[in-house]
């Protein structure tokens, strides 16, 4: 069971081994957030369970068109600033609410961006979650990901900006595991639970039809 | 040693109950109840800066705006911010700011709005104890919490945790006292009154120590959203 520390609150007493959302105060490290302590041999770090979404490069994200401007479009991508993709690297037309996937191909250093490939998402649904929970619903090189792509059937697009876009299948059930997995993100054996539902639920519908 | 007119002890707080993620459109949000006093708390944010010339390139700004209800007092309170609550704004934002790891989010703005329902002496010291669980709730990167109390004066006695009733009495002193808990870092002092140096001296390690039993709720109403069965 990892320990859940709060801002502020000792995390250990080596602080050579600083990793992320921790801070050295008096040759001590503490936590700057709420988050689970992570150990590993060469650092200790704070997994976050709240947090805003901060663009890093080579993210990819789902945006909503905010804006049409004569040069291109201005696209939300739920971080501080807007992005902009030019009208003369896409081949698609668009409409505002229309939903994008893009990568992001720079950051400065007050958060803004630059968008690069961007794709266009038709039809499908949109699901927003906390962003820091996103690691959770990928899993272990996309282990869990897998699972909810094979469970349910739904194309499922993963944005690190706390969207996912979900097309076909049964996305009723993708919605509810995807609740499930950022509710219970602090716990551990996510995995086998997700499983568990999905068979419950085959076993429901299977049942269903069977009458 | 005497008993206080509500029957408390000089060291005693009223009680408290704190509810973290009351506002679900908000980005982090609390709910605290201090005796009498009921005060919800929101944070919006890291955002971008509006008017852009209120931005800073180097840091985040810190917006705190304190309001009370017009029925959150016996008479009915204009609705429009006064002097007080102004002030009170002013003092809380710059308190919360030293908290805060503003440098991490340049040009933007964090904003925290509180809310009095009802009001009974000390809510400026409540709603800044509901403002830091709000924000620590938003995942904001902060150095500490904020623990805030109310100390004074009251009838001839050094107390902690002021009601209205000694807050009106005839040498009442109201302190209004925010540290920060594991650095004992002060961030917030306002005086109304005269006091001695020896019975600020004393009146100071008072309210260290009540300010740490107010730090010892918030977190746990902070670690009560992931694990409720193990409290």
């Amino acid at each position: 069971m990892r320990k859940l520390v709060i801002p502020g609150e000792l995390v250990s007493d080596n602080s050579k081994k600083a990793g992320q959302h921790v801070f050295v105060r008096d040759g001590k490290l503490y936590s700057d957030c709420i988050g689970l302590v992570n150990e590993s041999y060469d650092s200790i770090s704070v997994i976050p369970l709240e947090g805003p979404y901060i663009p890093n490069i080579n993210d990819i994200v789902i945006g909503i068109i905010e804006q049409e401007l004569f040069a291109g479009y201005v696209v939300n991508i739920n971080s501080f600033y807007s992005g902009f993709i030019p009208k003369k690297n896409i081949d698609f037309f668009a409409k505002v609410g229309d939903l994008v996937s893009v990568k992001i191909a720079s950051v400065n250093e007050v958060n803004e961006v630059d968008l690069d490939s961007p794709r266009i998402l038709e039809d499908g649904e949109l699901l927003e979650i906390s962003p820091v929970k996103i690691p959770r619903v990928i899993g272990k090189e996309g282990s869990m990901l897998n699972i909810l792509k094979k469970g349910t059937g739904c194309n499922i697009l993963v944005g690190r900006n706390g969207r996912i876009w979900i097309k076909g299948g049964d996305v009723k059930l993708a919605f509810r595991l995807i609740k499930f997995i950022e509710s219970q993100a602090h716990t551990e054996n996510l995995t086998d639970r997700v499983t568990k539902i999905i068979e419950e639920a085959k076993n429901q519908s299977s049942n269903v039809l069977g009458e | 040693m005497n008993k206080r007119p509500d029957g408390r002890n000089p060291e005693d707080l009223r009680p408290i109950k704190i509810e973290v993620g009351v506002i679900q459109r908000a980005d982090g949000s609390a709910y605290i109840e201090w005796g009498q006093n009921k005060i919800y708390a929101a944070v919006y944010g890291p955002k971008e800066c509006l008017p852009k010339h209120i931005g800073n390139p180097y840091r985040a700004v810190v917006t705190y705006n304190y309001r009370m209800a017009t029925f959150s007092v016996p008479e009915r309170k204009n609705p429009k911010p006064g002097r007080r609550e102004i002030e009170i704004s002013k003092v809380s934002g710059e308190a919360l700011e030293r908290a805060i790891f503003t440098e991490k989010f340049p040009n933007t703005e964090i904003e925290i709005d509180v809310e009095v329902i009802d009001s009974n002496a000390g809510t400026r010291v409540a709603a800044l104890t509901a403002a830091a669980v709000a924000l620590a709730d938003a995942g904001i990167p902060m150095r500490d919490l904020i623990s805030a109390v109310g100390i004074g004066k009251a009838n001839g006695q050094l107390v902690v945790d002021l009601n209205k009733e000694e807050e009106d009495a005839e040498d009442a002193v109201d302190i209004p006292f925010a540290i920060m808990p594991n650095t004992e870092e002060i961030v917030l002092l306002q005086m109304d009154g005269l006091l001695t140096k020896e019975e600020w001296k004393i009146l100071c390690e008072m309210g260290i120590k009540a300010a740490k039993q107010v730090y010892e709720i918030q977190k746990q109403a902070l670690k009560s959203k992931y694990f409720v069965e193990e409290l």
